[in-house]
């Protein structure tokens, strides 16, 4: 009876609190630029709570296909008892409506998901990439990622090439963040240019300044395939690499324990150098591990519960579910985020294990995943 | 061993699935004659053998033992040997051990013809003269890479099926349990599930919601061994709710939001995929509307179930869309055994044929 009544007790003040912050308007700069504060400040749990109540109730009201969801899960504003309860949006929903919480104010920013888990693109749209860029480089920064003396190299497009991106803009971020300039994107146009950075990476590795080289898994892959020929370069000691997403039909597809035994044998770089990025289009915040069986953690205003699907709730430690992100940066979509990416609960932190795959009209059908789970069947050698 | 006796022995070892009477139709209608792979048959002035493969390479789906079980009775039924590539294993499927259960349920002499690899051989399906193999479209284009050109390939990939209501409004609670007997048999995963309902225009959705709703629990409760729903597949079903409450689509669930089924009015008349595992879409479209509404399936639709009377129309629209199998709603997942799967004769395709024309 007690714990009800306190239960009751917090979210009555919550709610009161609610009411006063409600005509808080995140379409505002100096809201945005307060909320920026709070975000990079101390977040003890109590604050946690009322800023993601805060949060969720500003985009209950604005973003109408999630409030319907959340009235189907029977969770609102006024009956919010903690940020744990907050219904999270499936993925997939970005792909099949706007999730977007300022009307018809014309976006900053719209990013596109890459789309090669099933073909069809999601859309984030940001009212201003402000929030964004805040997080993207406190979040690397805090991580241990960006370093005033780290040389940093993106196995990218630009931003300015790609500005559907965000992967692309979060680099661009990082660059600007560090006042580096020069040629730091090494994609142009769908041009690799492996030669130009092989002899830049020379040039840094002779003047020992670490270096980060940043990209995508399979970006990685084409480097290896480049490369595969020539000596190993020796990065200097601070070095590190990091790897983000998937291969789908972008580069050969090889194992994570193999990208990075060759990632590290390429750059005489040890296993925790190597690092992973976990994030999305969908998301302003990141995860970051360290090594080939790291931990993911996220930084104190995003935080990711492994839950079960089927009772939408966490799944005790060592058990595995999935991540599901509540991003208190997430302002201008949805803060809670439901992924299909497969996890388990750790006590510090979760240890990312790969995406659910998709399912296709598969009637009378072995699908492809089918296939590629057997490693004994030749027909996997494509 | 002759046709009769193997036949015999696959009756009764499993006289429901395979009952003998209906084996007996299969030869005839196939085939010509029951014995016809034992002795020479007159037909057409001249006297014809038919000639079973030695070598059937059977490569099972992993999402539907019952397609693998009926393609190891026809090679069983025809003498040959039989060579079974299992699906792998899956954490969402018991499907091998269904199928090895269904082998070590053979009498002896059957199963002496059945062999089971749990990798692909390429050797022995070099050697094999038929390959039956059921899979997605990438399997089979990888399969067909591998097969030589003067081996039969009967492939089957993706397909599915759907459900017409002719007339929701009258709609009997026995027809809507037919429907539900449609959308719950083996978890939805076959090809000839349903993955849609269709009703024509001004259909109350309340109503008709209720009445399959009923039905579908009614089933469920019913069902002795209810599928399994571990977590990729309750990710799915859970998914697919959420998407829809978001998307401001109807939906009706079970009571305590059980994750037996799921039943969605999408007002897009387009077929989309469902998630299978219970969840079905209710999508209303005109009869001219159709064929905009199924063009991204056309080819690859098996059965429509109907609920009611099909119209001339209606059939010729179905047809147009390559629907291989009209039949009752409540009967699309049990086809006799004659049915010509994917619009073949399943065991006819599997023989050659001698022909004599020195008849005596």
């Amino acid at each position: 009876v007690l714990k009800r009544i306190d239960v009751a007790i917090q979210a009555t003040a919550r709610y009161f609190y609610l009411l006063m912050h409600l005509s808080r308007d995140f379409a505002q700069p100096s809201v945005r630029r307060a909320w920026i504060r709070q975000l990079l400040g101390p977040i003890d749990e109590a604050k946690w709570n009322t800023l993601a109540g805060e949060l969720f109730a500003w985009q209950y009201t604005r973003v109408p296909a999630y409030r319907r969801l959340c009235l189907a899960h029977g969770v609102t504003p006024k009956n919010l008892a903690s940020w744990r309860d907050i219904p999270a949006v499936p993925q997939q929903l970005f792909k099949q409506t706007l999730l977007y919480a300022h009307g018809s104010a014309p976006p900053g920013a719209i990013y596109v998901t890459s789309g090669t888990t099933t073909g069809q693109p999601g859309r984030q749209h940001l009212l201003n990439t402000d929030i964004y860029r805040a997080v993207s480089i406190e979040g690397a920064r805090r991580a241990g990622l960006l370093a005033r003396e780290i040389e940093l190299h993106f196995l990218t497009p630009s931003p300015v090439e790609t500005p559907y991106a965000s992967l692309s803009a979060m680099f661009g971020f990082w660059q600007k963040a560090l006042r580096k300039t020069g040629p730091r994107f090494w994609i142009s146009h769908g041009h690799f240019e492996f030669a130009r950075l092989r002899k830049t990476l020379i040039a840094q590795i002779k003047e020992r300044r670490p270096i980060a080289i940043c990209g995508t898994a399979f970006s990685f892959v084409h480097l290896l395939d480049a490369w595969a020929d020539l000596p190993p370069l020796r990065l200097p000691r601070g070095s590190r690499l990091l790897e983000t997403g998937g291969f789908k039909g972008r580069s050969r597809e090889i194992s994570k324990a193999e990208l990075y035994t060759q990632l590290a044998r390429t750059f005489s770089v040890r296993d925790a150098a190597i690092w992973n990025e976990y994030g999305m289009s969908e998301l302003s915040s990141q995860a970051y591990a360290h090594g080939r069986s790291g931990l993911h953690q996220t930084p104190p205003w995003a935080r990711v519960l492994v839950c079960d699907p089927a009772t939408g709730r966490e799944v005790g430690i060592g058990k595995k579910g999935l991540v599901r992100w509540i991003d208190l940066a997430n302002v201008d979509s949805v803060l809670a985020l439901q992924t299909l990416d497969l996890a388990e609960r750790t006590p510090r932190g979760f240890r990312l294990i790969g995406r659910l795959p998709r399912t296709e009209p598969r009637g009378c059908s072995l699908s492809a995943d089918d296939l590629a789970t057997s490693s004994e069947s030749p027909i996997l050698t494509s | 061993m002759t046709t009769r006796q193997r036949l015999d022995l696959l009756a009764r070892a499993y006289p429901r699935l395979f009952p003998r009477a209906e084996l007996l139709g299969l030869l005839r209608a196939q085939l010509g004659h029951v014995d016809a792979l034992d002795v020479w048959i007159p037909r057409d002035g001249i006297r014809v053998r038919a000639r079973a493969p030695k070598i059937i390479y059977h490569i099972c789906a992993g999402n539907l033992a019952v397609s693998a079980w009926t393609s190891l009775a026809h090679g069983l039924l025809l003498g040959a040997r039989n060579v079974m590539k299992l699906p792998g294993d899956r954490e969402d499927s018991s499907v091998r051990r269904e199928i090895l259960d269904f082998i070590r349920g053979l009498p002896a002499p059957l199963r002496k013809l059945v062999e089971t690899h749990r990798a692909l051989d390429t050797d022995l399906l070099h050697q094999a003269e038929v390959v039956v193999a059921f899979g997605s479209d990438t399997t089979m284009k990888s399969l067909r890479a591998l097969i030589r050109w003067d081996q039969k390939f009967i492939a089957h990939g993706h397909a599915l099926s759907l459900l017409w209501l002719t007339d929701p409004k009258r709609l009997t609670p026995r027809q809507a349990r037919a429907c539900a007997v449609d959308i719950l048999t083996y978890d939805q995963l076959g090809c000839l599930s349903p993955q849609a309902i269709y009703v024509p225009p001004r259909t109350d959705f309340d109503a008709l919601g209720r009445k399959l709703a009923h039905a579908l629990e009614a089933h469920w409760r019913g069902l002795k061994n209810k599928p399994a729903r571990p977590l990729s597949v309750a990710a799915r079903i859970v998914e697919a709710r959420d998407l829809a409450h978001a998307l401001g689509h109807r939906v009706w669930l079970p009571p305590k939001n059980h994750l037996g089924w799921t039943l969605i009015h999408d007002p897009d008349p387009a077929f989309q995929p469902s998630p299978l595992h219970g969840v079905i879409y209710l999508r209303q479209a005109a009869e001219s509307r159709l064929p905009i509404a199924l063009a991204s399936v056309a080819g690859r639709i098996s059965t429509v179930g109907i609920a009611g009377r099909l119209s001339a129309r209606l059939e010729n629209i179905f047809l147009n869309l390559g629907v291989s199998r009209f039949c009752a709603a409540g009967h699309m997942q049990f086809p006799p055994l004659t049915w010509h799967h994917d619009g073949r004769s399943s065991l006819a395709d599997l023989v050659t044929w001698i022909d004599d024309e020195n008849l005596a």
